[in-house]
Order: C-alpha cells, then sequence, then structure tokens
C-alpha cells in the first residue's frame, strides 16, 4: 500500500473522464457478483441518514472523512481539530495508518473490514459507515480521497458516499469497486470498545484491540469480553483476555482463562508458558 | 492513650483508602519476564502475514515464469524467504503492495526490478549491494 495520499480537489471532472475511460475496459467484478448473486441476509438498499456531514476544506479529505466515522460513533469531534493528528501539508493528504491511530486516540477501535462489497455494505446494514479509501485516478498517476460510506441500492447498483464537498455523493457500484481497487480495497469501521464488526476474522479483531489497549488499557476490558464470547474457541484473544486480567491484577481470573484454552488446545506453546510463570506468581503472593 | 488512637485511626483510614483504591481500579501487574505478551502475539500475526503476502506473490504463474526465464530457482527464493526476520518481511511485503496489478511494459520492468531487490535480500542474487 502506497504510504501518502492527497486528496483529489477536482475530482468531479476527473471521475467523469475517467468513468468515460475506464468502464470502457476495466472491469468491476465484485458488483458483478453482487448482481448475480445478491448475498440472502442482505437487505436491499440502505441509507445511514444520521450520519454527520463535514464538507473537506482543500485537500483535507481525512480528517473530514475521519471526524464523519467518529462523529458517528458518537465521538465530538470536528475535522479542524483532527487537522493536527492526521493531515501532512507537504503530502496534502493522510497517512492510513495514522487515520487508524487518531481513531484510536478518540477512545474508538479501528477495525480494518475485509475488502469486499459484501463486508462493506454488511456493514452498512447494520447502520455502521464505512471509511474508505479511493484512487480517483489511474494507478501511475494516482488521485487518492478519504470518503464514508452511508447507503447502496442494490437494484439500482448504487452506493451513496459522503464525500469532498458532496453531502450526498451517489454512483454506480461498479465505479466505486474500480476507485476502491486501486487503492487496495481498504475499508475500515470505527466502534467503540465492546462492538464488533460483523465481517472482521477473530485473528482482525485481536489486531484492533491489540493496538487499542496499548493506549486505553482501562477501556478494553469490554472489547476483549466481547471477543471471547463471539470467539469463544480463538487463542489469540484468549490470550489477550488473560493478559489484560493479569495486568489489571485479577490473576487468579487470568489463570482460568488460560486452563480453559489448554483444555481446548493442550499443546498451545503460548498458553503454557503463561500459565507456568502466573503460577509462580500465585505461589510466591501464597508465601507471603 | 488518646494519641495512639487518633494514630492507629489513620493507620485504618490509610489501609482503606488503599484497598478501596485497589478493588476499584486494581493493581496495575508488569508482566513477569517470559511472559508471551499482546503486543508480541500482534508482532506475530503481522509477520505471518507478510510471509505470506510475499510467498503468495512468488506463487503466482507470472512471477514464476519470469524467475525461472532468468535461472532463480523457486523453491530455493521460497524457502529464504521462510527465515526473513520481521524488518525485511515489512520491507518486502511493502515493495509488493505497491506493484500494480495490471500488465503492460513499464508495469512488467517494475516487476523485475522488484523481483530482483526481493532475491537480493533473500540473498539469491547481488544486484543492489546496498540492500
Amino acid at each position: 500500500m502506497s504510504v501518502e495520499q492527497a486528496c483529489a480537489r477536482h475530482r468531479a471532472l476527473l471521475l467523469l473522464v475517467l468513468t468515460a475511460l475506464l468502464s470502457a475496459c476495466v472491469a468491476a467484478p465484485q458488483t458483478q457478483r453482487l448482481q448475480d448473486a445478491p448475498p440472502p441476509n442482505l437487505a436491499n438498499n440502505e441509507y445511514l441518514g444520521f450520519v454527520p456531514f463535514f464538507p473537506q476544506q482543500l485537500y483535507q479529505c481525512g480528517p473530514a472523512a475521519l471526524a464523519t466515522v467518529l462523529n458517528a460513533a458518537a465521538v465530538r469531534v470536528t475535522p479542524d481539530e483532527l487537522v493536527s493528528q492526521v493531515y501532512i501539508p507537504a503530502r496534502q493528504g493522510s497517512l492510513q495508518v495514522e487515520m487508524l491511530a487518531a481513531a484510536r486516540r478518540s477512545e474508538r477501535l479501528a477495525h480494518e473490514i475485509p475488502g469486499t462489497l459484501d463486508a462493506v455494505l454488511g456493514e452498512v446494514a447494520l447502520e455502521r459507515p464505512v471509511l474508505v479509501m479511493q484512487n480517483l485516478g489511474l494507478r501511475l498517476l494516482p488521485q487518492w480521497h478519504y470518503a464514508v460510506v452511508v447507503g447502496y441500492d442494490l437494484d439500482r447498483a448504487e452506493i451513496t458516499l459522503r464525500s469532498g464537498t458532496i453531502r450526498d455523493y451517489v454512483l454506480p457500484m461498479a465505479v466505486f469497486e474500480r476507485t476502491w481497487a486501486r487503492a487496495g480495497h481498504w475499508a475500515v469501521v470505527v466502534l467503540p470498545s465492546g462492538e464488533i464488526p460483523v465481517s472482521v476474522s477473530a485473528t482482525d479483531y485481536f489486531m484492533a484491540v491489540a493496538a487499542f489497549e496499548f493506549l486505553h488499557p482501562q477501556l478494553s476490558e469490554a472489547a476483549w469480553r466481547a471477543g471471547m464470547t463471539r470467539w469463544p474457541g480463538s487463542e489469540i484473544l484468549a490470550m489477550g483476555m488473560s493478559n489484560w486480567l493479569f495486568r489489571a491484577g485479577q490473576v487468579q481470573e487470568s489463570a482460568i482463562i488460560l486452563k480453559n484454552l489448554l483444555e481446548e488446545r493442550p499443546d498451545y506453546h503460548p498458553a503454557q508458558q503463561n500459565l507456568t510463570l502466573i503460577r509462580q506468581v500465585l505461589s510466591e503472593s501464597e508465601v507471603l | 492513650m488518646k494519641s495512639n488512637t487518633a494514630r492507629s485511626g489513620s493507620a485504618w483510614l490509610l489501609i482503606l483508602v488503599f484497598v478501596a483504591g485497589v478493588i476499584v481500579q486494581g493493581p496495575a501487574l508488569a508482566a513477569p519476564e517470559g511472559m508471551v505478551t499482546t503486543q508480541q502475539l500482534m508482532q506475530e500475526v503481522q509477520m505471518s502475514s507478510q510471509r505470506e503476502a510475499i510467498t503468495g506473490f512468488l506463487s503466482r504463474e507470472d512471477i514464476q515464469s519470469q524467475l525461472s526465464a532468468r535461472g532463480v530457482d523457486v523453491a530455493d527464493a521460497q524457502a529464504r524467504v521462510a527465515a526473513l526476520g520481521s524488518a525485511e518481511l515489512a520491507t518486502l511485503a511493502a515493495q509488493i503492495d505497491e506493484l500494480p496489478a495490471g500488465e503492460g511494459l513499464l508495469e512488467t520492468t517494475l516487476f523485475l526490478l522488484v523481483i530482483f531487490m526481493l532475491l537480493d535480500i533473500a540473498g539469491v542474487t547481488d544486484i543492489f549491494p546496498g540492500i
């Protein structure tokens, strides 16, 4: 993934030209699949009217899009307040990793979801706006842009974005797919601790919580507990929960999680190692 | 006697405050040496996904044919990727991510450039002595 993203400025014109240029020769396989066989559980259309709109200032689509998803997750923040966290003037853009870090600084978890339209629309159907990156230009002449997916219509094959200076930017799903594919299908859902995106794996979720815990150890308990409930068999989430409990001084509880895990997976080495160490800590405290 | 009572009273108060603090917040324990931490597990996940990206790239038919055409043993390259450290893995995975996916003269040249950088790092070739 390329690192610097300058926002598209004359995007409307550019998009028009590129659409004409590209629709002739580039396929949109995911849109085609969605049209041929829509997922049975997915609503036909959805629009998240509650998601606020922050018109982009100059090149600052990063702060605007980030403020959009953060406010939708009940964080009161303006794009201006985020500029110092995510905007790099020399690049006229924002780094993806910094977008994720800024969401965490606002006490929200940033979940990278799978790069499929199914995943994106599935989150929107659950009233979760999805932060996306697009390349509105060409691979060799990129025009990077951040936007937020807030709606879709399967019958009309359209997607609705909060994008740039347009509140409801409705565009053909195939065009969205191509611009999104050229930015590596990057899609992010921003949620409070304890909520889980539908489309992520246990490992994806672990990564999001671990990064969050680094900044907000106290707030991450709910996230670990929710993960354990959703994926009771996940070794890595059990490890995260156990480590959290240990750090919080709940040593017995921490050991119990590992014991349960080892009953299912007796040869899981990290759990064996930690349980041995925790037992040492417990026996030392009994001596005292 | 009176001052004794007062002293033991304030001692109790201190203990009470301490206990209450522990109950409300819990003491933050440092992980003992040798404990597998959450941050370590996070790095392991990162490394294995980068390794997958690189081996996936080397498994592509178009890449394999370009490599064999230049006399590079693909299995050998794969084996060396398996032995790379975290910094090298991150460098390579980032380079592969930046590759254009389409075809074309310029893109083929870029492919080759990256392949050879990759193999330099993996110790198969030695075209870029700086790496």
